[in-house]
Formats: C-alpha cells, sequence, structure tokens
C-alpha cells in the first residue's frame, strides 16, 4: 500500500508533484512559461559556455602562463591587422558537438592545474612534446578544422603570396596536405624531436608503414614558423 | 576514455540527446521512440560529418545512435507517465 503524502519524505513529494497533473495552470501558461524558461537556461548555458572562450579565461590559470607567453611573441597575437586569434580560435571548435565534446574533455586542464602537471619551467618542458602530440593528432584527424575556420585555400591569393608560400601552399593542395602538416608550432615553441613525433602521429592516423606518408610532412616547418615570427615583429 | 566521455556529453546535450527526447514524447510506443531517436544520431552524425560517409568515424556513429534511443526511450517513458493521451 503506498504511503500517504504526509508520510513521504522531500524527495518522494517532489516526485509525486512533477507527475502529477497540473490544475492550477493552463496548458498554455505551462507552455509560455517552459518556452521562456528555456530560452533563459539555453541563453544562460551559452553565455556562460562562451565565457569560457575568452582569453582571460584560458590564460587564468598559472599553467597556461608559459602558453601565453609563447603566443605572444606571433602573428597570430600581434599583427598588422589587428586580426587576431585567441586561445580558443585555434582549440576549441565552432561546431556545437564538437566544441562541447572540446568543453567536456577540457576537464582535464583543470585536474593537472589542480595537481601541478605543468607548474614548473622544467615540468612543462618535459610534457611539451606529449601535449602538442594530442593537439596534432586532432588536428591532423580534422583536417585542420579550427585554422580553417579562417583561413580557406579557396581564397588565398598566391599572386600576392611570397614565392616560396605559394609554391608550399600548391604542394599542399596538390598532396592532399593539411595546414598542421607544416605550421607545427605557430603559437608555440616546438620541442626537440618534434618532427619525428609529428611523422608517429601522422602515420598512427594513416595506419599505414614508416615513410609512405613522407610525402604529407613539410620538412621546414621550423623555418616557416621563424618567418611568420618575423612577420609578427 | 577522456575523449569517450566528452563523446557521450556532447551527444546528451546535442541533437540525439534533445531531440531525441523531444520526439520521444510524441509518442506511447517504446519502439518507435527508440527508432526516432536512433535516426536523429545517424543524421546528426553525418551532419557533422558534412553529409559524407566517408568522414563518419564509427565510434562517433554508434555512441550518437546509443545515446538517441536512450533519449528516445526516455522521451517515451516520460510521455506515458507524464501524460493521459
Amino acid at each position: 500500500m503506498a504511503d500517504s503524502p504526509e508520510k513521504r519524505g522531500w524527495i518522494g513529494r517532489v516526485w509525486n508533484a512533477i507527475w502529477t497533473p497540473a490544475v492550477a495552470f493552463s496548458s498554455g501558461f505551462l507552455l509560455l512559461a517552459g518556452f521562456l524558461a528555456g530560452i533563459l537556461f539555453w541563453g544562460g548555458f551559452h553565455w556562460t559556455l562562451e565565457l569560457t572562450n575568452t582569453e582571460e579565461f584560458c590564460t587564468s590559470c598559472h599553467s597556461m602562463e608559459t602558453n601565453l607567453g609563447e603566443y605572444r611573441e606571433t602573428i597570430h597575437y600581434n599583427n598588422h591587422s589587428g586580426v587576431r586569434a585567441i586561445c580558443s580560435d585555434c582549440h576549441v571548435p565552432h561546431e556545437w558537438n564538437h566544441k562541447i565534446k572540446a568543453k567536456i574533455m577540457a576537464v582535464k586542464d583543470v585536474y593537472h592545474e589542480m595537481v601541478g602537471t605543468i607548474s614548473t619551467t622544467e615540468k612543462y618542458e618535459e610534457h611539451r612534446l606529449s601535449m602538442a602530440s594530442v593537439v596534432w593528432k586532432k588536428m591532423k584527424a580534422s583536417d585542420s578544422r579550427e585554422c580553417r575556420n579562417c583561413h580557406n585555400f579557396d581564397y588565398m591569393d598566391f599572386t600576392i603570396q611570397e614565392a616560396r608560400a605559394a609554391s608550399e601552399h600548391q604542394r599542399a593542395i596538390d598532396n592532399n596536405m593539411t595546414c598542421i602538416d607544416c605550421h607545427q608550432g605557430i603559437a608555440h615553441n616546438l620541442p626537440p624531436g618534434y618532427l619525428e613525433r609529428y611523422q608517429e602521429v601522422t602515420e598512427t592516423l594513416a595506419g599505414t608503414p614508416q615513410n609512405s606518408v613522407q610525402g604529407q610532412l613539410a620538412d621546414s616547418s621550423a623555418e616557416i614558423r621563424s618567418y611568420l615570427t618575423t612577420q609578427a615583429e | 576514455m577522456l575523449e569517450l566521455l566528452g563523446t557521450i556529453g556532447a551527444n546528451i546535450i546535442g541533437l540525439p540527446g534533445i531531440l531525441g527526447l523531444a520526439l520521444g514524447m510524441m509518442t506511447r510506443n517504446l519502439m518507435l521512440g527508440a527508432a526516432m531517436g536512433g535516426i536523429v544520431g545517424v543524421i546528426e552524425t553525418l551532419i557533422f560529418a558534412h553529409w559524407s560517409f566517408a568522414n563518419v568515424e564509427m565510434t562517433e556513429l554508434v555512441i550518437a545512435v546509443i545515446i538517441g534511443i536512450c533519449a528516445g526511450m526516455l522521451g517515451t517513458a516520460i510521455r506515458i507517465k507524464g501524460a493521459t493521451v
């Protein structure tokens, strides 16, 4: 026999209230109230999510100081036009599903900040290659989706690019390469042995034996990065 | 593991979770609710793969369909429990 309403705990009473048909409100009232509550909730949720995309939020952790310093030396931070790409432009996808996935996965960053995984320069350098590899793997797998939010081969005028840049971009199109194949370390310093690691990342994703993807790797990404950094100065 | 959790979470507050739940609430037939949710999972994966099966990752597709089915069934359960029609 069911307990009388008086004997139920507060959870039971709330549960009962949820499933009892509304007698005090009309369907129109409930529909409108639900619609407004939905807008408020979704707006607030989305607004909060966007706040976590700001540069201030990303660099508010101590662990991010090194990244920030390196990024400030690049063309993506400071350039002649004033158009910038902040942390989230490169590291957070625009599409809803991918964005939420990235946000959920970013919980690990909070954990590592708390336990101090990269809290000192030495620890940071120790983890630099593995952290970079994770980002390269994501970018290679997504065909540099976040780069392509701003950069698009279809609208690149090779005639006003430097000869070497134009030729490399043409090679990228011809060989079906992606941005990160050449532009590793575009915003952060590169650790020793990065080319070998990038090769491993590419091979793992392609599921192919060594040397078969050599044509998709740049042999001069350090030079490209150096060139872009010089342009930012 | 984190990748898996991220994909599950993204699908719960993405199309399979929300639209699947909404569609499930439109029927009292559990199988129909599950089927509609599952279809939303397939469609969502295709949308994010730019309608190309070549870009579809099997893990993502499977997770989206499972979340869609669960959401659809939950929606149907809500309909059965919370409505007299």
